[in-house]
């Protein structure tokens, strides 16, 4: 590890400046430009405000007050994917996983742009916004989520999504699949197309399966779920596989890829789907959630991969690849852990860390990481999987011997505090990304 | 495999901090984990319990709760002592007991409200 090499030169750096010999915050005169009279720490710009980003603006803040930090983000209301299902199932209203801006700006002074960041220049340090303005930064962090890769699956584009929502950012998309699954027949199919790994959420589309299967039970029960899946195996299998046919009999069918599951050909307009071995399905509802990569600001800042994610270093998020751009989130190529809300927020925290040892000159500390995913397979009755999450040789490992499934043949009692668990799950963290206490 | 997060590399800060950690109960936990890595660490804590520790609801507020009953209780969990634990037993097991006991110092120290 090069940490040894880091303690040293950056206690040599705290002894110069201690020494008053150098200086090692060039960006100082820059906060006459935030019209604050005390001296700013150095000047953050993050894009994005979801649960990566908000997080780490928040924590860099706390963790010195000093650093200036602004955060860009177009949308003044953030819907969290995370219980968005709870909305198709039409268990919540779209409100209430809505989040604002307020508190990181009243309570943390972080300065909020409502703009989309469009074009990056590492090396004039300097990120162009879609108003004109453009924004200096010491240092850079990224969490713009996920982008679809459109015309992956041929036919489905942009335009296409309008018609077979994917769903896979909340908000708007959400709506129109609520209103397909609310237009369905008794009897109808609704269709869900699962692309491979990696993707956001590895158990989410199993939730939204479940939760559909729980309106429609309710409200159309000779309907169909199918799911078509670019997989052989999914997060949780065993569990949503239990509780399907617990609560929802031969309901929900799910197709894997050995058994021709891979949506190859998307007709939105007829809500039609073709896969990989020639067979058409057609549906009422389609749900088409497609391959994806890194939001688009990731390429422009020169940080992805050729896998079109984003490699990071371990310890601090920043990019292998650019110096001062730390990326965290969905983005990011951090596996073993999983594309998660809950993940993204951790990484912000360990992010935000680094980058407040950076301008203080000291070693980074040692990341921890913990995760855990809950899914609903009904409003009271709830399955998660955790890990802990640590570096060793240089990669992030699980830690042994911690970790893992909720119980195969744990009691009802469980089930339904694990399901009570997951909304108070949702109240913390939207908490502790946003400030809303819900 | 837990790697020891105990003195090496961390040693110099550690001195500068561990002064800072509150309270003369804490200081037999602290002297094996800087605040700051503490308070790295306590991050993950937030996700669930609110941030500090201070979010009460289906899920408990930890902070500002004795720290030897938090101790305790997540020994307890990391042993799988505690019945009908849901999620904290696979959690806890992701530490090492002197992570546990300096957690348990940290939220004990934050004022609940
Ligand atoms: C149906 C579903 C259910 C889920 N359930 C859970 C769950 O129960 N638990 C869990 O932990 N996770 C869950 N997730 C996953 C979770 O939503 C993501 O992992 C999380 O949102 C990732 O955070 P992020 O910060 O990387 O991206 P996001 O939260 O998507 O935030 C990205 C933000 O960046 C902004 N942005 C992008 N590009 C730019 C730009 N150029 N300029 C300015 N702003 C930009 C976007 O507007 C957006 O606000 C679920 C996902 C889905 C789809």
């Amino acid at each position: 590890m090069s940490d040894q090499k880091n303690l040293f030169s950056s206690s040599r750096r705290q002894l110069l400046k201690g020494l008053g010999l150098v200086s090692i915050f060039p960006a100082i005169s820059a906060c006459a430009a935030t019209g604050t009279s005390k001296a700013s720490a150095g000047r953050v710009v993050v894009i994005g405000g979801g649960f990566g980003g908000a997080t780490a603006a928040k924590y860099i803040k706390r963790g010195n007050p000093a650093i200036d930090v602004t955060l860009v983000e177009p949308n003044k209301t953030f819907y969290t994917c995370p219980f968005s299902n709870l909305v198709l199932a039409g268990e919540r209203q779209l409100d209430s996983i809505g989040h604002n801006y307020d508190e990181l700006q009243q309570v943390y002074g972080v300065k909020v742009v409502h703009a989309l960041a469009q074009d990056i220049d590492p090396v004039a340090k300097r990120v162009s916004l879609s108003d004109g303005q453009s924004l200096q930064y010491d240092k850079l962090l990224l969490s713009p989520g996920i982008d679809m890769r459109w015309n992956a699956i041929e036919g489905y584009d942009e335009a296409a999504a309008e018609l077979a929502p994917h769903a896979w950012k909340a908000g708007p998309q959400t709506l129109i699949l609520r209103q397909q699954l609310e237009a369905m027949e008794d009897g109808d199919t609704f269709i869900m197309s699962v692309p491979g790994n990696p993707f956001r959420c590895p158990p989410g589309p199993y939730e939204r399966a479940s939760l559909v299967a729980h309106y429609l039970k309710q409200h159309k029960p000779r309907s169909k779920i199918l799911i078509l899946d670019g997989k052989d195996n999914f997060s949780k299998q065993g569990l949503f596989t239990a509780g399907w046919q617990a609560h929802y009999g031969d309901m929900i069918e799910w197709v894997s890829l050995s058994n021709d599951g891979r949506v190859v050909r998307v007709d939105a307009a007829n809500k039609e789907v073709e896969t990989e071995f020639g067979t058409r399905h057609k549906a009422a509802a389609l749900n088409i959630i497609p391959p994806q990569k890194a939001g688009f600001i990731a390429d422009r800042a020169g940080v992805t991969d050729q896998s079109g994610w984003v490699p990071v270093n371990p310890v601090t998020f920043e990019s292998t690849q650019v110096k001062d751009i730390y990326v965290v989130g969905d983005a990011t190529v951090a596996a073993p852990m999983p594309k998660s809300g809950f993940a993204a927020n951790a990484q912000g925290k360990v992010a935000a860390s680094a980058i407040v040892a950076a301008f203080a000159g000291i070693t980074p500390l040692d990341p921890v990481w913990a995760n855990t995913c809950y899914s609903l397979i009904n409003p009271d009755y709830g399955i998660s999987v955790a890990d802990v999450y640590r570096v060793q040789d240089s990669q992030i490992i699980a830690v042994e011997g911690a970790g893992g499934l909720s119980a195969a043949d744990a009691s009802d009692n469980i089930r339904r505090s694990e399901a009570a668990y997951a909304v108070g799950w949702y109240n913390a963290i939207s908490q502790d990304t946003w400030g809303t206490k819900l | 495999m837990i790697r020891s997060i105990l003195p090496h590399k961390h040693t110099l800060h550690k001195l500068l901090l561990v002064t800072f950690f509150a309270g003369a109960t804490s200081f037999v936990h602290a002297e094996e984990i800087s605040s700051a890595q503490v308070k790295l660490i306590a991050g993950t804590c937030a996700n669930c319990h609110g941030t500090d520790g201070k979010l009460a609801g289906a899920i408990p507020a930890i902070a500002g709760r004795p720290s030897t009953v938090l101790e305790a209780q997540l020994l307890a969990y990391k042993q799988g002592l505690q019945p009908n634990t849901t999620v904290m037993d696979r959690i806890a097991k992701g530490f090492s007991d002197a992570e546990l006991s300096a957690l348990a110092d940290y939220f004990a120290n934050i004022n609940k409200d």
